[in-house]
């Protein structure tokens, strides 16, 4: 490497954050060795916040079709990314969120080269051929059906829909069935076209690695890219502030009732941000947790998961509970809006506050356990603000105090901003058992 | 790239300090301190094979009522001491291993005596307060409820359900069934369990991370060492059923995906010689959805199906050989086809050296990858402990896999997955 080939823009927690001269992708450095592995991962800022209508879901076909070939690494010449990978032992994936996609192998550091190898080789040379598209779709049809197998991604996929009505997160990263079926190779290559550049990109190398050789590696491999010909499009839609309560119900046969209730709150750069965090704890975070112990213990629902959703753009906060079978959902929603009453007309005490933010502040040491979990924490970071809001997640959670929690709570959490989403059983309660029975055996 | 390497370690065999407690109890303690956490892992036996049959279920009860509060602290009180430092700890049975009770934990290092004292206190003096269970029994019969929609389950337990006769402790009942055992369990029920069948004679316990290795024995020793030893391990192995093959079809309405399950019988447990070259020919068939035969042919090939995945669930009991895969309900036919049509032909041809050398280079560089963490480590000695392997089983394993010859992974593979003696179990939303 030649020293002049990288500028050093920052560098905190053990963090060293260098752009590539050539063609302005972004490096990020961390050692951590705790063992001979490492973790390469590229995200791209492009995620399902990006597509419109007709072509939703077009990140997350792409992220599938980023596997099928380039000329280095092609099924069709058995050198396919996914046997490369496996041959090596690595844990990898890819995937797409509402900000991002990301690609990541954790690999025994002396194969960091492969991993190298393979994420430069689909940033620009990804073949996307209309026969691997073919069959390709129907696999993401598939997983698009597995999740309409689920309550729980039924309710949040109509929650986002419901509660965004003209910004794009109004849709799911997986997309609307008939846009997977509909869209053709040629738009996905537009979409690779305008978003696949190393001026849009940010690679992270994470855990046993030099620096020197880990910068004269990635230049060898990325150096060579050149930047975007056209500036990369920004989102420029704004959600407008909601003017009322939205109520949607979904009913399907079966037993299970679900109950979610969400309110638009923050972007995650925003200074709430934290207050967010630590509420979550507090009504969700473990049996001690508000919400547990008001619909858990009571028994009331069978579960409780609260979300502070953190995203590039305002996002939203949620609580979602399976309801129990016999109980009216209607009693769960009104649990989940007393209890967020409470906070505002009463705070939380500065204990629920002190575990909340040990718990927080755990976990950003739990994550150093292993380079996929600092990698996989720091990909949604980059995706949602950038690496040192991560570096500085610690002590702003640190500073929140009651006060924070309870002023959020009473500045967004009313029902002007709440959408409220029920999945109800069609059948009455009680009734879907007998499905034990209904077996037919042809054998 | 080369660079100053990871610290080179000392084999685990050094590195691992080990004690075993006049009462039976086996600790395990590995220093790694680079990261201030802890990782806790371990088992003893009193899985469902030790419970009645017509009351298995007391077993994974009486692992999971342990956390309700103990003769010092509720429930509560235990849990808050636990969250308030951002520490875990957990017990489980879980059906698919009936031999072992789980125990997981972590913590941050500076809370590790809290979470051995914790640990120790749950084992010795379990309350099983009654208005627990209670609770836990209205919520476990509302999951049950809940899970009748869920089509893998319903595959899976169902194919169960036809393989292994009731009185096997892999023998899965109807959920009208489960209801019903679960109503009539009481507090009697699981105490007499866990004094029956909770004991040091069983008992590994493994604790990884940044700690003192001598401190955590000496704590441990001290807490552990006056415990009643319990019954001494044993593991009667219950009988393998023949193959039951046929078909069946589980009407879920309203379903979107489908999900099919192909399940046979097998002799093959987790200690059997066999079970490395079976798992490297498993690996090769359908461990991968992206790179195996079944993933490249009925996904990759012929997008029929998202996960495609086959597997032997060989614990110190000899379970299922198990391929599943999840379809649009029009399209079960043809994947099931395709599925059946990749493992023929495997079985007939067995694999090739590429995908021999293919599955060795990748399960020695996983098994590196996987030791990349305090947990990782503390689950990879958990196993080998478990399995009565022994901590230098860390050290051998990429050779015990090197070794593994074409012939003995196609000849141990072939002689247990018998292609016209699946069952054959499809759930979802089908036509009528």
């Amino acid at each position: 490497m030649s020293a002049g080939s990288y500028e050093l823009l920052g560098e905190k927690a053990g963090f060293r954050e260098f752009r590539l001269k050539a063609n302005g992708l972004r490096v990020l450095l961390l050692q951590n060795r705790v063992a001979p592995v490492a973790t390469f991962a590229v995200v791209y800022h492009v995620g399902s916040r990006n597509e419109a209508v007709g072509h939703t879901g077009a990140t997350h076909l792409l992220e599938h079709l980023m596997f099928k070939g380039t000329p280095e690494f092609d099924r069709a010449k058995g050198t396919a990314v996914a046997a490369v990978l496996e041959a090596l032992g690595a844990r990898f994936n890819a995937t797409t969120w509402f900000d991002r996609t990301n690609y990541y192998e954790t690999v025994p550091s002396d194969a960091l080269e492969t991993a190298f190898a393979i994420e430069a080789s689909r940033m620009r040379r990804a073949l996307l051929r209309d026969e691997d598209r073919v069959p390709e779709m129907t696999v993401v049809r598939n997983e698009f059906e597995r999740g309409e197998n689920s309550p729980f991604q039924v309710l949040y996929k109509q929650t986002f829909a419901t509660a965004f009505r003209e910004h794009p997160y109004h849709h799911p990263t997986i997309g609307w069935r008939s846009d997977i079926e509909g869209m053709a190779t040629e738009r996905l290559r537009e979409f690779y076209d305008t978003f696949y550049h190393p001026n849009n990109a940010t690679a992270m190398v994470i855990g046993d690695f030099e620096e020197a050789g880990a910068l004269a590696a990635v230049e060898r491999h990325f150096g060579a890219i050149p930047a975007s010909p056209r500036p990369i499009p920004e989102v420029y839609t704004v959600e407008p502030p909601q003017e009322g309560e939205r109520r949607f119900i979904v009913r399907r046969a079966g037993e299970s009732a679900w109950c979610g209730l969400s309110w638009r709150t923050v972007e995650a750069r925003h200074a709430d941000t934290p207050p967010f965090a630590v509420l979550e704890s507090i009504l969700g975070g473990g049996i001690t947790s508000r919400l547990h112990q008001a619909l858990v213990e009571k028994s009331l629902a069978l579960g409780v998961n609260v979300v502070a959703w953190q995203l590039r753009d305002p996002a939203l906060f949620s609580v979602f509970a399976p309801v129990r079978p016999g109980v009216e959902p209607a009693e769960v929603e009104k649990v989940i809006r007393q209890e967020i009453a409470r906070i505002a007309s009463e705070s939380v005490t500065e204990a629920e506050c002190e575990k909340a933010r040990t718990q927080l502040e755990a976990q950003v040491i739990f994550d150093r356990d292993s380079t996929d979990q600092i990698a996989a924490s720091l990909s949604e970071a980059i995706a949602v603000a950038d690496w040192e809001w991560y570096a500085d997640y610690p002590a702003a959670i640190a500073r929140v105090t009651p006060a924070d929690v309870q002023r959020v709570v009473l500045a967004y959490l009313h029902d002007d901003a709440l959408t409220v989403g029920l999945y109800l059983p069609k059948e009455p309660a009680g009734g879907a058992l007998e499905s034990d029975d209904e077996a037919e055996t042809a054998s | 790239m080369t660079g100053a390497p990871v610290p080179r370690r000392l084999p685990f065999a050094e590195a691992v300090r080990q004690r075993t407690l006049a009462n039976g109890a086996r600790l395990f303690v590995l220093e790694n301190r680079f990261n201030p956490t802890v990782a806790l892992s371990g088992s003893l036996q009193a899985g469902r094979l030790y419970a009645p049959p017509d009351r298995r279920l007391v077993a994974s009860m009486t692992a999971g009522e342990l956390m309700k509060g103990t003769a010092r602290r509720t429930k509560l009180q235990l849990a808050e001491d636990l969250e308030s430092r951002a520490a875990s700890l957990s017990f489980s049975s879980d059906a698919g291993d009936p031999v072992g009770v789980d125990v997981s934990g972590g913590s941050l290092s500076r809370d590790a005596d809290l979470l051995l004292d914790a640990l120790v206190e749950v084992l010795r003096s379990p309350a099983f307060p009654a208005e627990e269970l209670e609770k836990e029994k209205k919520r476990l019969v509302g999951s049950i409820r809940q899970q009748q929609e869920q089509t893998s389950i319903r595959a899976f337990e169902s194919a169960l359900r036809r393989i292994y006769p009731p009185a096997h402790p892999l023998h899965r009942l109807t959920a009208a069934q489960r209801i019903a055992r679960v109503e009539a369990l009481d507090r009697a029920a699981l105490e007499a369990f866990y004094a029956e069948r909770y004991g040091a004679a069983s008992l590994a316990l493994i604790v990884v991370g940044d700690v003192e290795a001598g401190r955590v024995l000496d704590r441990l020793e001290a807490a552990l060492g006056s415990w009643k030893a319990g019954p001494a391990p044993a593991i009667p192995a219950p009988p393998i059923p023949p193959a039951a093959p046929g078909s069946e079809t589980v009407r879920v309405p309203e379903k979107a995906n489908a999900d099919v399950v192909l399940a046979l019988p097998s002799d093959l447990t987790r200690t059997d010689p066999d079970f490395l070259p079976c798992s490297l020919a498993n690996a090769a068939l359908g461990q991968s959805s992206l790179t195996s035969r079944l993933g490249v042919r009925v996904r990759d090939t012929e997008g029929l199906t998202y996960g495609i995945h086959s597997s032997f669930s060989a614990t110190h009991v000899a379970g299922p050989f198990v391929a599943s895969l999840t379809v649009k309900p029009e399209s079960r036919d043809a994947a099931l086809a395709a599925t059946q049509d990749e493992i023929r032909k495997y079985v007939a041809g067995g694999m090739t050296e590429k995908e021999l050398a293919e599955e060795k280079s990748s399960r020695i560089g996983r098994f590196k990858v996987d030791l990349g963490s305090n947990s990782g480590i503390a689950s990879a000695l958990d196993a080998a402990i478990y399995y009565g392997f022994g901590v230098a089983y860390l050290d051998e394993f990429p050779a015990k896999v090197a070794a593994v010859t074409k012939a003995q992974a196609d000849a141990a593979f072939a002689r247990r997955v018998r292609p016209d003696a699946f069952t054959i179990v499809s759930a979802g939303t089908f036509p009528a």
